[in-house]
């Protein structure tokens, strides 16, 4: 007996990240899935943002495979956090930030992140509720990466460039990964940044402040 | 990278519309795949095969259809399809302005069940 089932694999996932997105919109607040390869600089990125965008309440959810690091450096800026450890799940998914959002004070906030796991491949796949998804990426993780991870440079809203206090010690092509992160996606915003000397993020942050009090 | 959880996804689905169909066994179920979708065919057999027994469908077998990226040109309105995970530009007039049309799916279609 043949029975037609047509469902979307991930159906009941996308179905828990509209419950989160309900919960966000009726709290007001902005979310943001932060996505990136291991190490690209998701984190520090985020300690940046808490610094220098004063002005905006600001949540963060750290998912990792294992470990607070990430959560200590984030309550450390003064930051609520929720540190989600996945136990070797290789990306977040909706069911998993429905159970901590009863950790935030989500009402008294304006804009959540979600840093993601350092993966720079499924991420993209699992909504988790968010409004949208930015990703990092680092410059010494080279100039190939848009077109071999093609996926999130597709589903991403922003780019960081990160690192870029490097490019004097490495052969990285940075018009090569404009060039192709932009034919994978038009409307692709691109910030190149360093952490390191704080270059290119006052830009990154007027961005960020309009997007979130945009809405 | 994650074909095991899709792969407990894909058992949920099924079991519970099994079930509810009045049927207890499953024996092939058929899957979508695009190319972009980021799933290994090879992978997601793998994972299915390995956790589905215990299940409804324990003997049953995942047949994949995999989809290839294609897309439609807004400049020469041609339909195409390319080997790769992505776009860049149409392969027939080269033109930037395109609309990718498949190959992101991750849809189970229907089963055989008894
Ligand atoms: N030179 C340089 N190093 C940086 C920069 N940004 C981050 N780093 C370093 O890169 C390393 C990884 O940074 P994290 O912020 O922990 O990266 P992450 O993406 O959060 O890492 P995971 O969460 O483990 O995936 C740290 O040693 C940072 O100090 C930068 O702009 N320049
Ligand atoms: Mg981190
Ligand atoms: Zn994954
Ligand atoms: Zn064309």
């Amino acid at each position: 007996m043949k029975v037609k089932v047509v469902t979307k694999i991930l159906e009941a996932n996308d179905r828990i990240a509209l419950e989160n997105r309900k919960l966000f919109d009726g709290a007001g607040i902005y979310v943001i899935n932060l996505m990136s390869g291991p190490g690209a600089g998701k984190t520090s990125v985020l300690e940046k943002t808490l610094n220098l965008a004063s002005g905006l309440k600001i949540g963060v959810i750290e998912g990792d495979i294992a470990g607070s690091d990430d959560a200590e450096r984030i309550e450390r800026c003064g930051a609520p956090v929720v540190q989600i450890n996945t136990g070797g799940a290789c990306h977040l998914d909706a069911n998993m930030i429905y159970e901590v959002l009863s950790e935030l004070p989500l009402r008294d906030l304006d804009l959540l992140f979600i840093e993601n796991v350092g993966n720079l491949v499924c991420p993209a796949e699992f909504k988790v509720g968010e409004n949208i998804k930015v990703m990092v990426l680092s410059i010494a993780e080279g100039h190939d990466k848009p077109l071999k991870y093609p996926l999130m440079f597709q589903e991403s809203s922003a780019l960081i460039l990160n690192k870029i206090d490097l490019a004097p010690y490495l052969d990285v092509d940075m018009e090569k990964i404009r060039r192709d992160a932009l034919s994978l996606n038009p409307k692709l915003k691109i910030f190149e940044v360093s952490c390191k000397t704080g270059v290119g993020l006052p830009e990154w942050i007027d961005w960020l402040k309009k997007q979130t009090l945009k809405r | 990278m994650h074909e095991l959880s899709i792969a407990q996804n894909i058992i949920e689905i099924i079991s519970e519309q099994c079930v509810r169909s009045g049927y207890s066994r499953i024996e092939s179920v058929n899957l979508r795949i695009g190319r972009a979708s980021g799933i290994m065919s090879d992978a997601l057999l793998f994972a299915f095969d390995a956790i589905k027994t215990e299940s409804v469908a324990a003997d049953a077998l995942l047949c994949i259809e995999e989809v290839p990226v294609s897309g439609r040109c807004s400049e020469c309105n041609s339909d195409f399809a390319v080997e790769e995970e992505y776009i860049l530009s149409c392969p027939h007039c080269g033109g930037n302005s395109f609309r990718m049309t498949a190959g992101r799916e991750m849809d189970i279609i229907d089963m055989e069940v008894s």
